[in-house]
């Protein structure tokens, strides 16, 4: 599914996100990113959202080479991803469920079929009661729990979530890491950026450690 | 069609979130559109009223005194073999004097003090419009001037010339203003739209993200500078028309007296659409530069 090869990023100071990093992920797998701040993660995840082109090496997904692809096929590429991140990145105009029915809508699809999709994710991630409220008006897990309604709606066959539990208490973390376990149960390829080891142990899956944009660890 | 759609309806939104530097910006654009659609006017106007001035130019020839009957029939045989006239009128000595009493009756008593008629016999000449403008008329002007009989000819078309001249300058110097204007309007724009694009930095991210279509992208920031142009020369349009024909009926007895009849028109529609769609392109302008920091 995902295959790094000698992948280095450079940043403009001279400084290394990421150095001579190799690995894979299979199509169906559950992984986690861990790693003091600085040591790659996002940058990596960055890396595989292409919102930033590698400086050596390659990063492969599904067998297309990420740093070749034409803007157009850039655009092809991310309908087929979903991703989270810390800050939930919600549109505070919007509701719940035109938050959710934001992504189809800006893809085109028709007002009807996005309506009972948008419902669907909802209710998914157990939040239907709430799809005319204001993300203000909402918990951080409820937030949370749209803008993994919004990842899913599409439905991806690679899910990134970038600390989606950072701004989250011990259970709600737990709670989302449940969610995302389910979402992978359904075939979803997921990889999760977190420093939170102790969310780790309880999820119990593998994870690749980072520091200074190298592999130290992979457990 | 879904694209267009959702384009207008994020740019109505947008406008409506964002009045107070929307109207900014459409009042940018309006004041450019005044400017160039009152120099279209004045110019529209001046160059309609050259045409139509040059259109009825006459000549006449002043006969001398003693200029036969002879000498008048060549005279009258060249201006007719010329093809260069609509038609001549020959003005007897006594007739000239009988049109200057009538004319200038507070004048009249000094054509008695003079005694002697003053006033030459003469030919008054229509020029046809084709001739006037290839220079023919002109020509034949020179040919009768070195005839014998005549004492001098009166085809004073240099101030025309210099009229037309004139608002083609005044013409030239607006349009220079205009497009400056237009560009400070374009610039606004681009600002007003950029101001709204940061506000909505999170959901072009997520639109980026998700791989939505250029076109959704960029479509609300262009959408919003085209309406803002519209409004804008719309404005400008309505403000002209109020301020022309506050002005023709201020001033219609003067303005008669001063064109000899000849009234003063509005743009015509043609124009007018042309302005309201420079405006829209002027704005959409400004939107599209400003999408371009859209992704």
């Amino acid at each position: 599914m995902i295959e790094a090869r000698h992948l280095s990023k450079l940043y403009s100071r001279g400084l290394y996100a990421l150095r001579d990093l190799s690995l894979t992920v299979d199509k169906g797998e559950f992984v986690f990113l861990t790693g003091p701040s600085g040591a790659g993660k996002s940058t990596f995840l960055r890396l595989l959202l292409r919102q930033e082109l590698p400086s050596d090496g390659a990063i492969v997904v599904n067998g297309r080479n990420l740093a070749t692809l034409k803007r157009g096929e850039v655009q092809e590429y991310r309908r087929g991803l979903g991703f989270i991140f810390q800050d939930f990145k919600l549109i505070p105009t919007r509701t719940v469920v035109e938050n959710i029915s934001f992504v189809p809508e800006v893809l085109g699809v028709p007002a009807g079929q996005r309506g009972r999709r948008a419902f669907q994710v909802l209710k998914w991630v157990g939040l239907q009661h709430r799809m005319n409220a204001y993300p203000a008006d909402l918990s951080g897990g409820e937030q949370q729990r749209v803008a993994i309604a919004r990842a899913l709606i599409n439905d991806p066959v690679l899910l990134l979530a970038d600390e989606p539990t950072g701004n989250l208490d011990p259970d709600l973390s737990l709670e989302i890491m449940n969610l995302l376990r389910e979402v992978n149960a359904g075939g979803t390829t997921v990889v999760v950026a977190t420093h939170d080891r102790e969310l780790i142990r309880l999820v119990g899956r593998r994870t690749i450690t980072l520091d200074h944009g190298k592999i130290v660890e992979v457990a | 069609m879904r694209a267009f759609d959702y384009a207008m309806r994020q740019a109505w939104a947008s406008l409506q979130r964002s009045r107070a530097s929307s109207a900014f910006a459409a009042v940018a654009i309006a004041l450019a559109i005044i400017v160039l659609g009152a120099l279209l006017l004045v110019t529209w106007n001046a160059q309609r009223l050259v045409s139509e001035w040059s259109s009825s130019a006459e000549f006449s020839i002043y006969l001398q005194d003693g200029a036969t009957s002879e000498q008048r029939g060549a005279i009258e045989a060249l201006l007719d073999g010329s093809g260069a006239t609509a038609g001549r009128e020959y003005v007897s000595k006594a007739q000239a004097l009988t049109r200057f009493r009538h004319e200038f009756s507070e004048l009249a008593a000094l054509t008695d003090a003079v005694g002697d008629n003053p006033f030459p016999a003469s030919l008054e000449v229509r020029v046809r419009p084709d001739a006037e403008r290839d220079g023919r008329a002109a020509a034949i002007v020179q040919r009768v001037l070195a005839m014998p009989g005549v004492a001098d000819v009166r085809y004073d078309r240099e101030w025309l010339g210099r009229l037309s001249s004139a608002v083609r300058t005044i013409r030239a110097a607006g349009l220079a203003i205009a497009v400056l204007m237009a560009f400070a309007a374009a610039v606004t724009v681009a600002a007003v739209v950029r101001l709204g694009l940061y506000a909505r930095r999170d959901e072009i991210e997520i639109m980026e993200l998700v791989g939505a279509p250029v076109a959704y992208i960029r479509g609300p920031f262009i959408a919003e500078g085209f309406i803002q142009g519209g409004f804008g020369a719309a404005v400008a349009l309505a403000v002209l028309l109020a301020v022309f024909v506050s002005a023709r009926a201020w001033w219609a007895s003067d303005i008669a007296g001063l064109l000899a009849g000849a009234g003063l028109q509005f743009l015509p529609f043609r124009l007018c659409a042309y302005l309201l769609a420079g405006g829209m392109i002027v704005g959409g302008l400004g939107g599209f530069a400003a999408s371009r920091h859209a992704g």
